[in-house]
């Protein structure tokens, strides 16, 4: 039992700390929980039987890393970046399009 | 006399099929962010813009209703969205005469335009697609349509100008759309009239449920939503949706020059 749950805390540590460091925002959170969890019940274990829990200490400060990414990234802002190249095409949209438009009249 | 009977019973037609503008602005600009759901956690995706403004030709006066789709910045290097919708319209009917849609997504492009005949009830389509070397292909089209199909863009604008205050809960409307050269039916079902929270504040709103029929982009009978403010704007404040890829939202961050 230990070792399996030592297996999905490690896999789903890393993914919540690749979610963290990627835009997923509070979606990162689910991976971190069932890490922490599983790792925690493992740690457990690990007293009782006496046996090494350092790979669980390590998951543990992935885990740390991941939150805390997790934290900062929600403080950040959403930006829209509006490059020159977005705006002129608009603009020329417009322009094709009062050229489609030019011949027609509103049949009101 | 007959000929003046025939005119005005055409006029009194398309007065019917495509209504009085009584709710979009000409300068009016609606801002939503738009997330992504997974079990009941959101992130952010993208800001959608909506917005209307007036355009001259030396003959007539247009109303140009633009949809803009943009992904935040933090997903740019990711995955990147830039989808620009446009419809021009006549401004006192809504009624469409160019329908241009440019999509770029993640690499993917593709370019469609109508251009719609109602004396003919057609449609000129284009179709432009981009090739893996970057060069384009276009594939043009004469399509038939009912007289009272729109595009997608105008749909939208074309819901928010119903007189949804005569409607009882669970009216339901249907409407012709032309979407990818195909024609489809898009279901309004009026759910009720609740009152949600918003950026805008507390706002008693209509709750509206979406459904598309011969078309699977839109999943489920009640699982797409609209909630329209209950006042003579009917802003949409709030959608959710569930597609091939999961479920989202879409929250109104601002609204300006509105008409009312």
């Amino acid at each position: 039992m230990r070792l399996p749950l030592i297996i999905i805390s490690i896999i789903t540590a890393l993914i919540g700390l690749a979610m963290s460091i990627l835009p997923f925002g509070a979606i990162a959170i689910l991976p971190i929980v069932v890490a922490f969890v599983s790792g925690f019940i493992a740690f457990k274990i690990s007293q009782k039987e006496n046996k090494s829990n350092n790979i669980i200490k390590v998951i543990f400060l992935i885990i740390i890393i991941s939150l805390g990414l997790t934290i900062y990234n929600s403080f950040k802002t959403n930006e829209i970046v509006e490059d020159t190249e977005s705006i002129s095409k608009e603009n020329q949209s417009e322009e094709d399009s009062l050229e489609e438009l030019e011949s027609l009249e509103i049949e009101d | 006399m007959q000929r003046v009977f025939y005119f005005f019973s055409l006029f009194l037609l398309t007065q019917f099929i495509f209504g009085q503008n009584n709710a979009i602005a000409s300068s009016e600009k609606l801002i939503f962010t738009a997330s992504y759901n997974m079990s009941g956690l959101l992130t952010d995706l993208a800001q959608v813009t909506m917005e209307t403004s007036e355009v001259k030709t030396s003959k007539s006066t247009f109303l140009r209703l633009k949809f803009k789709a943009r992904t935040y910045s933090k997903w740019d290097g990711f995955f990147k969205i830039n989808d620009l919708y446009e419809s021009y319209v006549s401004p006192s009917t809504l009624k469409p005469y160019l329908y241009k849609r440019e999509i770029n997504e993640g690499g993917y492009y593709k370019f469609m335009q109508y251009n719609f005949n109602h004396k003919n009830n057609t449609i000129k389509s284009l179709k432009r697609k981009r090739r893996k070397d970057g060069t384009f292909w276009d594939v043009n089209k004469n399509l038939p349509i009912n007289n009272n199909t729109r595009d997608l863009v105008t749909t939208l604008y074309h819901i928010r100008n119903l007189d949804i205050a005569k409607a009882t809960i669970g009216d339901s409307e249907i409407f012709k759309i032309f979407f990818d050269n195909e024609e489809s039916e898009v279901k309004i079902t009026l759910l009720a009239k609740e009152n949600i929270t918003t950026k805008l504040g507390n706002k008693e709103c209509y709750k509206l449920a979406i459904s598309l029929n011969n078309s699977d982009l839109l999943k489920g009978n009640n699982n797409n939503l609209l909630w329209l403010t209950a006042d003579e704007n009917k802003i949409p404040v709030y959608a959710k949706f569930k597609v091939a890829v999961g479920s989202g939202e879409l929250k109104i961050q601002s609204a300006t020059g509105l008409k009312h």
